[in-house]
């Protein structure tokens, strides 16, 4: 009797996996919502701390932010100078996005859709760029941008931006492109459109989740550049949000609410960026990543 | 797919826009302002964020005495202001004037990208009026002897206190070693409350060699042989006496505390006493309110010298590349004047290097403050100068002994092996450059 029962029960009920059956599994809280508790946990307590250092008076040490007070935005907004550093970084951030991701499609079109000599040998030397850090291409980077008449201008922090994160966005792209079959294109060019309108009318629509992914990643990753922001600017009104950031840490003190505040300032686009586009991105990351 | 194509078209636009006006609004860094007859200067200040506003201030007051000069306020936060300064002079792009500390002095020297002060103080206001301590910590650091950075101002190693727990444990300030290990031990209420808390993570050698002088005497880095002081049998005494007292009298995560962590423990209430210098007084003051915090300077040891590590001073240059130098100099003048320089520590909580500004009333009315301007002024006190002229002094005590230290707090390590090896690297060094600059 025994085996009939359980040769009768779904395989989809007994390995849990069934809705109706989820709250009747024990075992399915301790395999996927404690883990995942956990993590949360180690995720989320420093942000809570964040916001606790960012909304409690000096001085206080209560584990919750009462009374309230925003002095500490009030301190990074007007007296740091968040106000400008945030416009800045938002231009910086908002034109190396759009930069890189025109860029890194047109190159990754080329690399997915054409077989020229050096193909592999140009994909090599795209990842090779990435072992490059930032800091030994500064000096470089500031007489090349000195000749330009680019320093302290807004613009080096975007092509320097943009050139470093474009190894990667071509990579990324190259997979997307890959992803949508050339049969598709061919059909188009059949009915009649050029190579140039079957792209933006067939693949471009079909790019969607690779633009936003490559897009979301140029942007957070030129939010958080502090390098670049730091050595190529030497004017007050055209640092960014991360050299603001750096202002609280003094050489003999430490203005943790003013820390805080600015961090959570500086997190807010970026919490946002994700929230909105987070369901293209996994879908991207996961496209572009396979499909090579 | 018509949204995309328009998408795709106005980030072609906005690219066409960008590189237009790229070729158009360049960062002019220079001199001239804008069409007008003013001058303008450069001012890096070398701890900008906290200090900014004292700045503004100064600035307005100067450009107000001089209407034909305008200076451009630039903040360099501390963690990066060497590598902002390298990267300027490799580039030709430095400042006219800049705050620089003694610390990364011969860094700045080494690679020529200072002017010598030494004829514009003959001919300066401020001849005179600069305490020669400090003239001279800065003349040591530079290897030909010139002044290349104007002092403002100083700093000296204390002990933070907060005043009702020593009071509530019946604890005096301690005036000497032992008294200092009686207290913290006494003031030590695990888990609540701790007596001490030891800077171990970055920072900490600075701190621990401030310690190892004044407990044991010794005046001098280096003997007559060349050979450093670092592991005198006394030095070692105190280090050892040291980690005893983590994890008894300390909190556990001292072991990685760098400057922020540890004035964040101090200013939770969570720890009685705190070595760092004068200039942590604004953050104290503003967990526990003036009244609350006091410092003692470092206790004096068994032999009954005082001896001080000397804080690297802290001041003025003017750059090389400078186009205005004489604006520069008049910057320089200013703030180095009593008014200005009394403000500026007054604000900062340090000692002005201008021997005016010592004297004014707001110097002894901060109790803290008076007695450590009293310690630097006595002559019986012993002021031992580290070797900031060695270009691997740095990287001696940052890199290369900080992890020993955390090896000596969590027993995986002796002391007198953490200071030979400190010592050695540091007689070397010191062999080199003599040979270097006889």
């Amino acid at each position: 009797m025994a085996t009939q029962v359980i040769a009768r029960t779904p395989a989809h009920a007994r390995i849990g996996a069934a809705p109706g059956s989820r709250k009747k599994d024990p075992g399915r809280v301790l395999r996927l919502y404690v883990p995942l508790a956990l993590y949360l946990a180690f995720t989320l307590i420093p942000f809570y701390w964040m916001i606790v250092f960012a909304l409690r008076p000096a001085g206080s040490t209560t584990p919750i932010p009462w009374p309230i007070t925003f002095e500490h935005f009030d301190t990074v907004w007007n007296d740091i100078g968040y106000a400008v550093f945030f416009k800045n970084s938002v231009i910086v951030g908002v034109l190396a996005l759009f930069s890189t991701t025109v860029i890194a499609l047109m190159g990754g079109y080329a690399l997915a859709r054409f077989r020229f000599r050096g193909r592999t040998a140009f994909m090599v030397a795209l990842l090779c760029t990435q072992f490059i850090p930032g800091a030994m291409m500064l000096i470089p980077l500031f007489t090349i941008f000195k000749g330009l008449g680019l320093i302290n201008s807004l613009w080096s922090l975007v092509v320097a931006d943009t050139v470093f994160n474009l190894p990667l966005s071509i990579i990324l792209m190259s997979g997307f492109v890959a992803a949508v079959p050339f049969q598709v294109e061919e059909a188009a060019m059949v009915d009649g459109c050029t190579r140039m309108r079957a792209f933006f009318a067939v693949v471009l629509p079909q790019l969607r989740p690779g633009l936003i992914a490559v897009g979301s990643f140029a942007f957070i990753h030129t939010w958080n550049n502090f390098l670049f922001a730091l050595m190529f600017i030497s004017r007050q009104d055209n640092f960014t949000i991360p050299v603001g950031l750096s202002y609280t840490i003094g050489e003999y003190s430490a203005d943790f609410g003013a820390l805080a505040a600015g961090g959570v300032v500086a997190a807010i686009p970026v919490v946002c960026v994700f929230a909105v586009i987070q369901r293209y991105l996994v879908h991207g990351i996961s496209a572009g990543a396979v499909k090579g | 797919m018509r949204s995309i194509t328009k998408v795709c078209t106005a980030a072609v636009a906005v690219l066409a826009l960008s590189v237009t006006a790229t070729a158009c609004g360049s960062g002019d860094s220079g001199s001239g302002g804008g069409g007008s007859d003013k001058t303008t200067i450069t001012f890096w200040d070398n701890n900008g964020g906290v200090r900014t506003p004292i700045y503004q201030e100064l600035i307005k007051r100067f450009e107000k005495a001089n209407p034909t000069i305008h200076v451009e306020y630039v903040g360099i936060p501390i963690a990066s202001v060497q590598q902002k300064y390298d990267t300027a002079i490799a580039g030709g792009e430095t400042p006219d004037v800049g705050g620089v500390s003694a610390s990364y002095l011969a860094n700045l020297t080494g690679q020529q990208a200072l002017e010598p002060a030494d004829d514009w103080l003959a001919k300066s206001p401020a001849n005179g009026k600069l305490l020669d301590s400090m003239l001279a910590s800065v003349k040591q650091t530079a290897p030909d002897g010139k002044l290349y950075v104007v002092p403002a101002t100083s700093n000296l190693d204390v002990i933070w206190y907060q005043k009702d727990k020593l009071s509530a444990a019946g604890v005096e300030a301690p005036k000497t070693w032992d008294e200092f290990f009686a207290a913290a031990d006494k003031l030590t209420k695990a888990p609540d409350q701790y007596g001490w808390t030891i800077r171990g993570g970055a920072g900490s050698i600075f701190q621990l060699l401030a310690e190892a002088y004044a407990y044991s005497g010794v005046t001098e880095f280096f003997d007559s042989a060349g050979k450093s002081t670092v592991n005198d049998p006394k030095n070692v005494e105190l280090v050892t006496k040291i980690a005893a007292l983590f994890k008894k009298d300390t909190p556990e995560a001292d072991v990685t505390n760098d400057f922020p962590k540890m004035v964040a423990q101090f200013t939770s209430g969570k720890v009685a006493m705190m070595h760092h210098n004068l200039g942590s007084y604004n953050d104290h003051v503003k967990a526990f309110g003036a009244d609350k915090v006091d410092a003692y300077p470092l206790p004096v040891g068994q032999s009954g010298k005082r001896t001080v590590v000397a804080n690297p001073v802290d001041g003025f240059s003017v750059f090389k590349n400078s186009k205005n130098k004489d604006a520069a100099w008049k910057f320089v003048d200013f703030l180095v004047s009593k008014e200005s320089n009394s403000y500026w520590n007054q604000q900062a909580g340090q000692i002005p290097a201008n021997k005016d500004a010592q004297a004014d009333s707001w110097v002894s009315e901060r109790p803290y403050l008076k007695s450590a301007v009293e310690v630097l002024a006595d002559p019986a006190t012993v002021v031992v100068s580290p070797p900031y002229y060695l270009p691997q002094y740095s990287s001696i005590t940052k890199a290369d002994t900080e992890p020993l230290f955390q090896k000596v707090l969590l027993g995986q390590m002796k002391p007198q092996e953490f200071l030979d090896t400190m010592a050695q690297k540091l007689t070397e060094a010191q062999a080199e450059w003599k040979q270097s600059h006889s």
